[in-house]
């Protein structure tokens, strides 16, 4: 690799041209602007233009009341719709106090924990896609449809969910639900063999994201990043674990974590959280227990005066709703903290030095959702 | 006295035999079988991709999508060709035309059965070797020609690629013709009545494999043309027929190197019951199908990875093989 | 390659490591070029939806009135994010309650999110199972329930 450092400004600024990987690519998930600027094939600084799919939801939820505002929080980050749905709900429910009942949060991680495995499929396949192999995109996406039609079942939508409610959830899960997740977790245990075999020890995969793109522990701490692009530098932080909320604490899993900082070491932490996530899902099914779905709550909630923070662990990393109240039933000002916007950042620092081919590896990597920066 | 002996028809079967009409005849037989072959194998492609990835591929035109090739040729032809402002003229315009043009050359001296081949060169395939390096020029132009960085980029990558690759393709193919003596390939193939060369000298055979598809630009080694990083490398810019022209040079120098390597390593024309020119074809397609299936399943190498691999380890086996063949067919 | 000491045994084993996986990588796909695909050729063949799929909302047809029983409350109206709903409806005797008369969404907006079929109180309205849905003009997004009610007697 050039090393930068040794070639002093004058000539660099004769040498180097700009590169946009524009707003339309085919390789940036979303509408993504980076500015690149290269000397030949190399690096030399990049900087991400954000702002293109800016829709302005943190304005509507100034107009608002909170139920209202319950298809929103799925469109910030559509890939993990379950979970930014939740994580809204237990903002509002831990700032009225609703006590949710046990049924509801079990199924609200069964629920989460689906998306989370669709959404490390796209995140992982995409990836793959970024160096070249379009077939595992493919067959991510057929796994990916299971899930998207047992979520439809309970649901009645693939993407955009709206199926939490303040206090619980909108109905029950069916039997149908229930034994299509049984013959999914099989069927799913049996792929992850052919995925094994065909990504993550073929040679070529292998040596275009071994050492490619390697985030030190105290640069990812530094610029915020969390979620999987953490834990694949060192540091073993989830907010399952560390500030346990909903129905975690009763399932028993494990957080993988691999020290080497680079994009293979990102990718196999996805995919093992991905047997992480079949785990609780098999968990929370033997221990389904029985009740109501949906506690009883006034039809249009009216908050104290107050305000309170609620972190929660979404498909990139750790999300968080600050929602400040001024007692009445519109929101004073919600916060949406999106784990891409941190993550994103972090590609300022490492990229210099890299190959234009490892740029779109690296970007792949770290799986940022546009829309979630933008909001 | 013989009826060939008249003055009148001596002359017809004298024309008949001569160059120039096997020269026409050649010219007929290349002119049906490039299309042919292109519609043929863009389909396959089509459909060998979709079965991989679970999907039937296109089913809409014919039965089976049979017609697809056909309707997309017309759709290209229909495109209106957009020259973008700034370019390069000659150059862009050129560019498709000298791609394609090597492409035609590659049929002469290929032996498709022990009667049917347009000429015999003594020169062989270096006939085709040395027309297919005329092809990288072209690439060059139309990326440069562009005036777009991207196509640039694809463009540089392509000829570094190219010149490399060259070097481990002849390197591989010097120990057949070490064994027969000869350049031709009609004797090459005739030479392998016994036992094929590819027990003779699989190192070589894998060797010259990987080198073709990479002459061909085909996956992993699509760099130049690499969907994910440069949006389409040195055709970005080209549109309707122009762009239809670079397919048609990379599938018709696909269906040459799988051709050689029929002819090198797999014995040609021989095969139990079936004529010979059956035979030569199936071996091409099943060659061209091992590639396309390579294309689906490996990701793309990176620009540095693949000289490193060229360099490091393709050159120093081929010529140890070399060596060894040398030196096996002094003692022998 | 790297700072490592890179032996001649090194090598070897990374060209046959290396190989190996390529091989192994195009068996996985071999195998899969002969399973069944998993798509459905659309127009000639079509899913069913399941039993709970969101389509554009519709009024239920009830067996005592032999129609709906909405009363024109409006609570579905005002839950409505996006401004989707316009009700309207008569009293035709006091004392009685009133009885919706006009139901009209603007579909091209609404975001399916089901706030309207919670917040009902007579659990007159649900989704339907439309996904069909083409329109040639803006206008056209329009859909009348009670319409489409009397419609499909």
């Amino acid at each position: 690799m050039l090393n930068i450092k040794t070639i002093d400004d004058a000539t660099i600024n004769q040498r180097v041209y700009q590169l946009n990987l524009g707003p339309q690519h085919p390789s940036t998930h979303g509408v993504m602007h980076l500015l690149l600027t290269l000397d030949g094939e190399v690096v030399v600084k990049i900087e991400p233009i954000i702002g293109y799919s800016h829709r302005g939801h943190e304005k509507m939820a100034e107009n608002r009341i909170y139920e209202q505002y319950l298809p929103n929080p799925a469109r910030m980050d559509y890939l993990s719709g379950m979970i930014f749905n939740h994580g809204y709900c237990m903002a509002v429910e831990k700032l009225c106090g609703i006590e949710v009942p046990r049924r509801a949060e079990y199924i609200r991680v069964i629920t989460s924990e689906l998306n989370r495995i669709a959404s490390h499929f796209i995140g992982t396949m995409d990836y793959a896609m970024g160096l070249g192999a379009i077939t595992p995109f493919l067959w991510g996406w057929d796994d990916r449809e299971n899930i998207l039609d047992l979520l439809e079942m309970i649901s009645g939508s693939r993407l955009t969910y709206s199926y939490g409610r303040f206090g619980g959830v909108r109905n029950d899960i069916t039997k149908e639900f229930y034994d299509g997740t049984r013959k999914f977790i099989d069927r799913l245990r049996s792929r992850f063999w052919d995925y094994e075999n065909l990504i993550n020890q073929n040679v070529i995969f292998i040596k275009r994201s071994k050492e490619v793109g390697v985030i030190s522990k105290e640069d990812a701490l530094a610029f915020g990043v969390t979620g999987p692009t953490l834990r694949g530098s060192g540091v073993k932080y989830d907010v399952r674990k560390n500030e346990p909320y909903s129905a975690y604490p009763e399932f028993k899993f494990e957080i993988p974590t691999r020290k080497e900082g680079d994009c293979l070491a990102r990718y196999q932490v996805r995919m093992a959280e991905l047997e992480q996530s079949v785990n609780i899902i098999e968990q929370a099914l033997d221990h389904l227990p029985p009740g109501p779905v949906r506690a009883k709550v006034p039809r249009f909630v009216t908050p104290p005066e107050g305000d309170c923070y609620v972190t929660f662990e979404s498909a990139r990393g750790a999300a968080g709703f600050y929602i400040v109240s001024d007692g009445t039933r519109v929101p004073y000002r919600i916060k949406v903290r999106a784990p891409s916007f941190s993550n994103l950042f972090v590609l300022t620092k490492i990229c210099p030095g890299h190959f234009l081919a490892d740029i779109v590896a690296i970007f792949g990597s770290i799986d940022v959702t546009v829309p979630e920066i933008d909001r | 006295m013989n009826i060939t002996q008249l003055p009148y028809i001596k002359d017809i079967y004298g024309f008949l035999g001569s160059d120039v009409m096997s020269g026409l005849v050649g010219l007929l037989i290349i002119a049906a079988l490039v299309p042919l072959n292109v519609a043929a194998l863009v389909l396959v492609e089509r459909k060998v991709a979709g079965h991989i990835q679970l999907r039937p591929g296109p089913m809409e035109v014919g039965p089976h999508g049979i017609l697809q090739t056909l309707i997309d040729a017309v759709k290209l032809l229909g495109k209106e060709m957009v020259t973008p402002g700034l370019t390069d003229k000659p150059l862009y315009w050129l560019s498709p035309i000298i791609v394609v043009a090597p492409a035609f050359v590659g049929f002469i001296p290929l032996p498709f059965s022990p009667l049917v081949q347009i000429k015999d060169v003594n020169v062989g395939f270096l006939l085709i070797f040395s027309f297919s390096s005329i092809g990288v020029i072209s690439i060059l132009m139309g990326g440069w020609a562009s005036n777009n960085k991207y196509s640039l980029i694809g463009a540089v990558r392509s000829v570094a690629q190219n010149v490399a690759y060259e070097i481990p393709l002849l390197l591989s193919v010097m120990p057949i013709v070490m064994m027969t003596n000869t350049f031709k390939l009609g004797e090459i193939a005739q030479a392998q009545s016994g036992l094929w060369f590819i027990f003779y000298q699989p190192i070589a055979a894998i060797i010259f494999f990987i080198a073709t598809t990479a002459e061909t630009n085909r996956a992993p080694f699509d760099l130049v043309e690499g969907e994910s990083e440069l949006v389409s490398g040195f055709h970005t810019e080209y549109t309707g027929m122009r762009f239809s022209l670079f397919f048609l040079a990379e599938y018709t120098n696909m269906v040459i190197a799988a051709a050689l390597f029929t002819t090198f390593f797999l014995g040609g024309w021989y095969g139990p019951v079936l004529p010979g020119a059956v035979w030569f074809f199936a071996k091409t397609y099943f060659l061209l199908f091992v590639v396309m299936w390579m294309r689906w399943t490996y990701p793309r190498i990176r620009f540095d990875q693949l000289m490193n691999f060229a360099w490091k380890v393709l050159i120093p086996i081929a010529l140890v093989n070399l060596f060894i063949t040398a030196i096996v067919l002094k003692v022998l | 390659m790297n700072t490592n000491p890179y032996g001649f045994n090194q090598y070897i084993k990374d060209i046959l490591v290396g190989g190996k996986s390529l091989v192994v990588g195009l068996w996985i796909t071999l195998k899969r070029l002969f399973t069944r695909i998993v798509t459905v050729q659309y127009p000639r063949q079509k899913l069913t939806m399941t039993a709970n799929f969101r389509g554009h909302i519709e009024a239920i047809r009830f067996d005592d009135t032999k129609s709906h029983h909405c009363v024109a409350c409006g609570l579905c109206a005002r839950t409505c994010p996006s401004h989707v709903i316009k009700v309207q409806g008569e009293k035709t005797r006091a004392g009685d309650k009133k009885v919706g008369t006009r139901y009209y969404i603007d579909f091209s907006k609404c975001s399916l999110c089901g706030l309207c079929v919670d917040v009902c109180p007579e659990q007159t309205i649900t989704f339907s199972k439309e996904y069909e849905l083409v329109y040639y003009s803006r206008w056209d997004t329009v859909i009348d329930l009670m319409g489409r009610l009397e419609g499909s007697r």
